[in-house]
């Protein structure tokens, strides 16, 4: 493309970003897959011991229930968000920004980024005092609208735990896509949506025809970055639950944790951390696969 | 260009490293034989101490004189750095095998911590300076329990690992307005315990303040099973000197009457939501007149709350949930282990341990006529009772490192009855015996 | 903020003048009540934060965290302050978050470029593995990590983090910027080559300043996550000369007490200059995270 000089030549940029790479996680990945295969407290050398963690982690009934709850995070921190960003950037770009004032919207983009800023362990304190059964904000503002009758132990009942984490991180996620989506929007010829909307096309059809189609990039994105996020959850179960009541709040990489640092049980630890590794490479090559296709595709 | 070129040195340094390091360990303890200097001389050093009491609490008042006159006496300064308990909890293996270890820290008692340290070869033996020092004559049987480990770090047996300068202990913490009001006395039995439970609830007042996310519950469930448990008992639930039975008389009474309790409503379902923190909370608040808990809110009940409240030991028990407090560990790899040792020598003098007392912490070595707060005489001395009588029964999720997170996952499901008293049983059974053939082999 | 705030109204103001004649209907007046509902909503729970760092402990248990502070109560903050040697915590967390934003940016321009400009073979494995900092488990890295950094003595050294979120967060700017560069203008890049520029001078003279906004909005979001980042500093940072601020705040948090308000303070304090950085930079996030939006 570029008059006399190949594509080779671009080899030279990786070069810096791959050494850091394979320095700081290829080697230490390749650390852990030993150490999966061997018994390891984190002090004195480890001690081979074969397919052992492995044999455990297919029989470890709470790894693989850690993996289904996993399903509600990648709902709460992935689908919710996207959507949820999409229409509010969409509502505040196309309409507020436009029909009402540009400076409500910005100052709302900034509004639902500020959960993003507010480190974990401090926001699960402030979710604390909300969720509490007794005297916590929730249950005090449904018993002053005369809802009373829906009070609950949020985050002490299994049937509502871990759907109330997930609250929470929709609450934390939203402001990454919306901050996102609304830039990329910017991109968009406005006249495209005037042209649509003499057309008679609603604000739905517009949605769909022009915005959807026009920030497809930032979409996946989004989708993978907070996939993998939501697949490697850790801190907010940490904070808020440690996993209780019972189990039903448990998540991959917050038994992984445990079992290296809690029980000292590194090379379990490792195993675990070794096949979250590969489940989420999977998922991330799939979306990267569909991105490049579909790159492919509108390049013909 | 350039800038590549160091990136790329640096990156291939690190990998070289990583291929010459076999592992971090080894540490060689040839100097613990040396002689003890009980007069060292630190003009021109450094002492670095690490601990995580918030610098009001009792120990925090005390150490900080600790060092003043640490100072004073051997001309060496202090390098003190507070720390986080999570920073310690998490991290303590690396750090102390590394050169950016302490000279001194405090460090959590029992098998998982301490115990796991020394028999990692990471902890300084200690027994040269007790005998040096003479601590062991300050510290009662019980409280040397926490300080020994043998070989394979468990607890009770062994050289010294770590030295213990103050004491702690789960005892009831009661609204004396409260108990006014209703004409209720201070309850010396467990039936009479339970009335007084029963009397609250009639009055539409949830009795106990709890929290089964944390430790609460775990260790109201623990003083329930010591009700009739012997020393032996718990010798050999801790140590492992006898398989444990979860469905012993003592667990399955414990673990009935928690749910009796549940269903009464003297524990509120809630419980599960809550942590320590809230139950704390609504004792100082005043919503739930009993809390059932450590001396370690002493300090904040002082301060917070805003009516007239006292403490007893639990009804009719002769062992009680307790220890001694954290313990003063030297790292291995201690540069100035003698000014470590002097520094924990004065830590254990009486003038730090009668002003600790005086701080509303509990002494392990003071002088009873010098404390002159009356709340603080009623801590100690309910302390003393229980170290009197041999009642210092430990912490039920002290046997293996994960079993903390355990018995408040299986005590969740108790209160919210999605499993049964003999499921939640053999569900601890399970974890338990899981977690100790881990350490046992 | 007034800046940006007029900043965006231009924009708006250039791009749709006359939508603005059109009389509101009620629909939109609806959807407005709605993304201001959201708004308060998120901003509640920081509210909170303020609330509770200027309460006193015996108000904190008296009335709870909902109820308002009888007096304003400032020695939370102060202890905080002392405690932990905030101003050192906070110019470590600068030092360490600023490194990270601008070297972050340039490994993720420069791994970009070669994928997304330059389209090497095997582009999509690179990518893929170059993803791999963002998939592996944090928790995982931080044995190997530990004896690496001990011994090249970068263990206990501000360094070691710098590294690890270089990479860890270059990942991401890598995919990012390769997704966008590879919607490059053509046009542009042909032009500069047919005046003789070279791979290096396209880079920095073309590409790079038509992508200013969005390297933009890449340093701003690596800013504020290394800031908040936890497990890795408290892992590798030891002494407390060497400690952030997020590791700071969990000093506060005993083993079984915790002094609520103080940690409230803390929670302040701490996110104060993230707030302000956010604040003063956000204008960037509006604009384009993508080549195309420059016209």
């Amino acid at each position: 493309m570029i008059k006399g000089q190949g594509r080779a030549g671009y080899w030279l940029y990786l070069v810096p970003g791959a050494i850091l790479l394979t320095v700081i996680i290829i080697v230490p990945l390749g650390w852990n897959v030993y150490l999966s295969f061997t018994k390891y407290r984190g002090i004195k050398p480890p001690e081979w011991n074969g397919l052992e963690n492995w044999k455990e982690l297919f029989h470890d009934a709470e790894f693989w229930a850690s993996f289904q709850h996993s399903i509600v995070m990648v709902v709460a921190m992935v689908v919710l968000p996207t959507v949820f960003g999409l229409i509010l950037a969409s509502l505040l770009f196309d309409l507020v920004g436009r029909r009402f004032d540009g400076k409500i919207a910005g100052l709302l983009r900034a509004v639902y980024y500020l959960p993003q800023i507010l480190p974990i362990a401090i926001a699960a304190i402030v979710v604390g005092w909300i969720l509490r059964p007794e005297d916590g904000a929730l249950n005090d503002l449904l018993d002053a609208v005369g809802l009373g009758g829906l009070q609950h132990n949020w985050l002490g009942s299994p049937d509502t735990a871990l759907l109330s984490i997930g609250a929470v991180m929709v609450w934390i996620q939203i402001g990454y896509p919306v901050v996102v989506f609304m830039s990329a929007l910017q991109r968009i010829d406005p006249q495209l949506y005037e042209a649509a909307e003499l057309d008679g096309a609603n604000w739905f059809q517009r949605f769909r025809a022009i915005t959807l189609a026009g920030i497809r990039p930032e979409i996946f994105v989004v989708v993978l970055t907070c996939t993998v996020a939501a697949l490697k959850v850790f801190g907010p179960v940490y904070a808020l639950t440690r996993g209780g009541p019972g189990t039903s709040t448990t998540v991959p990489s917050y038994y992984s944790y445990t079992e290296f640092f809690t029980a000292q049980r590194v090379g379990y630890g490792a195993t675990i951390a070794t096949a979250l590794t590969v489940v989420v490479l999977a998922v991330a090559i799939f979306f990267v696969r569909a991105q490049f296709r579909l790159v492919d595709e509108e390049a013909r | 260009m350039r800038q590549r070129r160091i990136v790329t040195g640096g990156a291939l340094a690190l990998a070289a490293a990583l291929l010459v390091s076999a592992c971090g360990g080894g540490s060689d303890s040839a100097d613990s034989a040396e002689e003890i200097n009980t007069s060292p001389t630190g003009d021109g050093q450094t002492l670095t101490v690490w601990t995580y009491e918030d610098e009001t609490s009792a120990m925090g008042i005390a150490w900080k004189k600790a060092m003043e006159q640490f100072t004073e006496e051997t001309g060496a300064q202090v390098d003190f750095q507070l720390k986080s308990f999570e920073q310690i909890n998490a991290s303590a293996s690396q750090v102390l095998n590394s050169d950016s270890a302490p000279d001194i820290l405090e460090y959590n008692k029992g098998n998982a911590t301490s115990g796991l340290l020394s028999s990692q070869g990471l902890l300084t033996d200690l027994t040269p300076a007790v005998e040096a020092y003479g601590w062991a004559d300050k510290l009662s049987e019980s409280l040397q329990t926490t300080a020994r480990y043998s070989e394979d770090g468990v607890m009770g047996s062994g050289n010294y690992y770590g030295i213990p300068n103050y004491g702690e202990y789960v005892q009831v913490y009661y609204n004396k307005d409260l108990f006014e009001k209703y004409g209720l006395e201070v309850p010396t039995t467990l039936d009479e315990f339970t009335a007084v439970l029963q009397k609250f609830k009639d009055e539409g007042i949830t009795p106990l303040a709890e929290s089964a996310q944390e430790y609460p519950l775990g260790q109201l469930l623990y003083q329930l099973a010591l009700l009739d448990a012997d020393r032996q008992w718990v010798t050999d639930y801790q140590t492992y000197t006898a398989p444990a039975d979860f469905h012993d008389a003592s667990w399955t009474r414990a673990a009935n009457t928690l749910k009796e309790w549940v269903d009464k409503g003297f524990i509120s379902k809630n419980s599960t939501g809550q942590k320590a923190q809230d139950a704390g909370d609504a004792f100082t608040a005043g919503t739930n007149p009993i809390f059932f808990s450590g001396s370690w809110w002493y300090g904040s009940f002082t301060t917070d709350a805003k009516f007239d409240w006292g403490t007893f030991l639990f009804p009719g028990a002769k062992l009680s949930p307790g220890s001694s407090g954290n313990l003063w560990v030297v790292p291995e790899n201690s540069d100035a282990k003698d000014l470590a040792y002097k520094f924990i020598d004065i830590t254990m003098s009486p003038e730090i341990q009668n002003l600790m007392g005086n701080s509303g912490g509990i002494p392990v070595a003071a002088d009873e006529s010098a404390i002159t707060d009356e709340k603080s005489k009623e801590l100690i001395k309910n302390f003393t009772t229980l170290t009197g009588q041999d009642g210092l029964a430990f912490y039920p999720d002290w046997p293996t490192p994960t079993f903390y997170g355990e018995i408040n996952a299986a005590l969740q499901e108790l209160v919210n009855g999605t499993k049964s008293v003999d499921e939640v049983l053999t569900q601890l059974q399970t974890d338990y015996d899981k977690g100790v053939k881990e350490i046992t082999g | 903020m007034t800046a940006q705030l007029m900043d965006d109204e231009k924009t708006t103001e250039t791009r749709a003048p006359q939508n603005r004649r059109r009389r509101r209907t009620g629909l939109e007046w609806l959807a407005l009540a709605i993304t201001v509902l959201v708004a308060v909503v998120m901003i509640a729970p920081l509210l909170l934060v303020v609330l509770n760092a200027v309460k006193s402990p015996a108000d904190f248990s008296a009335h709870g965290p909902l109820g308002l502070p009888t007096e304003i109560y400032l020695d939370g903050i102060k202890t905080f302050w002392n405690a932990v040697d905030f101003p050192r915590k906070v110019w470590n967390s600068l030092l360490i978050s600023s490194a990270v934003a601008v070297l972050g940016v340039l490994v993720s321009v420069l791994n970009a470029y070669a994928l997304g400009i330059g389209r090497v073979k095997g582009r999509m494995w690179v990518l893929v593995a170059f993803l791999l900092a963002t998939i592996v488990p944090q928790e995982a890295l931080l044995y190997p990590l530990y004896i690496m950094f001990k011994n090249v003595g970068l263990y206990d050294t501000i360094w070691s983090v710098v590294v690890v979120f270089i990479v860890i967060h270059g990942a991401f700017g890598t995919y990012l910027l390769a997704s966008v560069f590879g919607a490059f203008p053509k046009e542009l890049l042909e032009a500069a080559a047919l005046d003789g520029a070279s791979r290096r001078q396209i880079l920095w003279k073309v590409v790079v300043p038509v992508c200013r906004p969005t390297l933009a909005v890449l340093a701003v979001f690596f800013f504020i996550w290394t800031w908040n980042e936890f497990l890795i500093p408290l892992s590798f940072l030891v002494s407390a000369d060497n400690q952030t601020v997020q590791v700071g705040i969990a000093t506060l948090q005993g083993e079984r007490i915790m002094n609520v308000t103080t940690i409230s303070a803390s929670a302040l304090l701490g996110i104060a200059p993230t707030l302000l950085f956010f604040l003063v930079f956000q204008r960037t996030l509006t604009r384009g995270i993508t080549a195309g939006a420059i016209k």
